[in-house]
């Protein structure tokens, strides 16, 4: 019998948070994980998340991953258990047993908090079964830990958040996404992530579905179909889609199973992503000794479970210390949780959450509605109009160089606000606001750039030349082009519109790895220019 | 299908190694699963559905849809995606459920 205080389940960024939460306040802790490491899903997230600046937005999820994990393996009074697969927890004896090495442990913990994630939902179409269908998250198992190409064609089935940013780490991989399909309207995700894809060629198609996999041993091509307004499929709208792989990013089911075996109370609440357990804001389940944190709780993204990872932790571990300080930080937690669901593109999780327990209510506010960007939420391209409201007046245009935010959506970010030298950009007490420049302080340095998370801020210098203008851009694709070579120029849509010379590389450690190119283009593309093509 | 270039991550491989894939030799790096060296060596066909033998691949890649069982060093239903490659190692596609007398 293995004695401790807290027993983590799972060792992804929710139960990493929670171990760590315990273990600073050094209470004896005990994490294991089923793998042979550490990290669930935060070590294949080579994107920047969004957030607030405390919870490191901006930052490569790998990065954040790194940091963590490293203060596991020093912290002492965690004890890690890796290849150890959670069995069952026995709560008349308080046992909990565990598998490792083909040996059965057996632990005695105060209080256990269960974070094992989420399980990838399939969907059904003729032949979903052939091989090279996969799940997103086996896509970035495959590509972003062992370094292995899943396919040389790609075909992404949703438009969420993960299938937006798994279809633009395919491209970083050398893989050619031939389309994202959404079933829904409008993309899923944040339209910013969508707009990246669009810039790089990808074709999304919204309001369609996919009809049959095609192939007899494996995938060599996918039937799509278009959609009506009340989800049927319209006759005679079938198109092929050539393609080696169908990367299935539809959703998330909380992994409960531990849970349900324990006899916590479970709920079914389709926003949560199915079957949860019931908990309340301390993130306690209906079995007082048993916590719960991150996407088992509820499907949301990683910042969320890191957030509910230390709540959970430090609310487990309140039970022994009662420190006034925890308490601060408790509250503290708690309302920037309510801060990251509370835009418009939160609406989903507030719904879900305000349904877990009856006549208790999670979120009181929180914004429904955002801006009217029908058609930027369709395509990820904004309109002319879009564009027309954030650009300087015509003598702002004409004087120096100033950095332009296609950021039309709202969403819970701000590392803009908190990078630029000057204090030029601002968006008020609502972290969910549109970022605003105030141009009179804008210098045009372009250190905002290298930060945004959604890869959509761009430096103009209009009048470069007589003729020309320059226009700097984020990118993060190999190879990197040299100073002086001769690239297409490519519009929002991944179109070539013109052959442009590259002025400007710049690259150091503080922009890891997002480089900003300066191409020069005749002054005519200045509002249109927005990626490059290293021509072979 | 290895990648060799990111512009993000950096791939640190372990010593080259290889094992047999039903009588074949298959290129490993240690610290890579069954499943990743056999899919960069372009095999992504991994077992047969139990009734109608149709052709499965991976789904999930981390241990839990069970899709790729194989049978590893005689010891079968091993999932190859969480199953890191060994020198030597005799891997054998099986019939869809196992059994312990092969």
């Amino acid at each position: 019998m293995i004695e401790t205080d807290i027993l983590v389940v799972g060792g992804g960024p929710a139960g990493i948070s929670a171990a760590l939460a315990c273990g600073r306040n050094n209470i004896k802790t005990v994490l294991i994980e089923e793998r042979d490491f550490l990290g669930g899903q935060l070590i294949k997230q080579t994107h920047r998340f969004f957030g607030s600046k405390e919870e490191r937005a901006g930052s490569r999820g790998i990065r954040i991953a790194e940091d963590l994990m490293n203060e596991i393996k020093k912290n002492k009074n965690i004890d890690l258990y890796l290849d150890a697969r959670a069995l069952g927890y026995y709560e008349e004896e308080k046992i909990f047993t565990v598998l490792q090495n083909g040996r059965m442990l057996k632990f005695s913990p105060r209080k256990l908090i269960i974070a094992t994630g989420a399980f990838e939902k399939s969907l059904s179409f003729e032949n979903n079964d052939l091989p090279g269908i996969y799940g997103a998250g086996a896509v970035q198992t495959l590509m972003n830990i062992y370094g292995v190409k899943p396919a040389e064609r790609v075909l992404m089935i949703g438009s969420g958040n993960i299938g937006l940013i798994v279809s633009y780490q395919l491209i970083q991989a050398g893989v050619q996404v031939v389309g994202v399909i959404e079933a829904a309207p409008e993309i899923g995700g944040y339209a910013v992530h969508a707009s990246k894809i669009r810039r790089l060629g990808v074709p999304l198609y919204t309001s369609h579905t996919i009809k049959k996999a095609i192939g007899n041993e494996f995938v060599t091509g996918a039937e799509i179909i278009e959609l009506d307004r009340n989800w049927n499929e319209i006759k005679g709208t079938e198109k092929k889609i050539d393609c080696d792989c169908i990367c299935l990013s539809v959703g998330l089911s909380p992994l409960v199973d531990i849970l349900s075996q324990s006899g916590c109370e479970m709920v079914y609440i389709p926003e949560l992503g199915g079957e949860v357990p019931v908990r309340n804001e301390n993130m306690q389940t209906s079995i007082d000794n048993i916590y719960v944190a991150g996407d088992l709780a509820g499907i949301e993204e990683a910042t969320a479970a890191m957030l509910e990872g230390e709540l959970a932790g430090l609310c487990a571990a309140n039970t022994f210390i009662n420190d006034v300080k925890q308490d601060e930080r408790i509250e503290k937690i708690k309302n920037n949780l309510e801060v990251l669901r509370s835009g418009p593109k939160g609406s989903k999780i507030r719904s879900g959450l305000n349904k877990l327990i009856k006549g208790e209510t999670f979120f009181q506010g929180g914004r429904n509605t955002g801006s009217e960007i029908e058609a930027f939420k369709k395509t990820g391209i904004p309109s002319g109009e879009n564009l027309r409201s954030i650009l300087p007046d015509e003598k702002r245009i004409n004087e120096t160089p100033f950095a332009l935010i296609e950021c039309f959506q709202e969403i819970p970010c701000d590392p803009c606000v908190n990078n630029c030298p000057f204090g030029a950009i601002t968006e008020g007490t609502d972290i969910n606001n549109l970022p605003k420049i105030d141009y009179s302080k804008c210098t045009g340095c372009g250190s905002c750039i290298s930060r945004c998370p959604g890869l959509a801020i761009f430096l103009i210098n209009k009048n470069y030349s007589e003729n020309t203008s320059t226009v700097s851009m984020p990118y993060e694709m190999l190879p990197v082009p040299q100073k002086g070579e001769i690239v297409d120029v490519l519009d929002r849509e991944g179109k070539k519109i013109v052959s442009g010379k590259v002025v400007k590389v710049l690259k150091n450690e503080k922009m890891d790895k997002t480089n900003v190119i300066s191409v020069e283009i005749p002054k005519e593309f200045f509002n249109v220019a927005r990626n490059i093509r290293l021509v072979k | 299908m290895r990648i060799e270039k990111h512009p993000i991550l950096t791939f640190e491989r372990g010593k080259e190694i290889y094992f047999i894939f039903d009588g074949k030799r298959i290129k490993a790096f240690e610290g890579e699963t069954i499943a990743a060296a056999l899919h960069a060596d372009g095999i992504i066909k991994y077992n047969t559905s139990p009734k109608l033998h149709r052709p499965r691949g991976l789904f999930c890649a981390v241990g839990h849809c069970s899709s790729c069982l194989m049978t590893v060093n005689g010891v079968p239903n091993t999932r190859i995606c969480v199953t890191r490659a060994k020198e030597g190692m005799i891997v054998h596609s099986q019939n869809p459920r196992g059994d312990l007398n092969d």
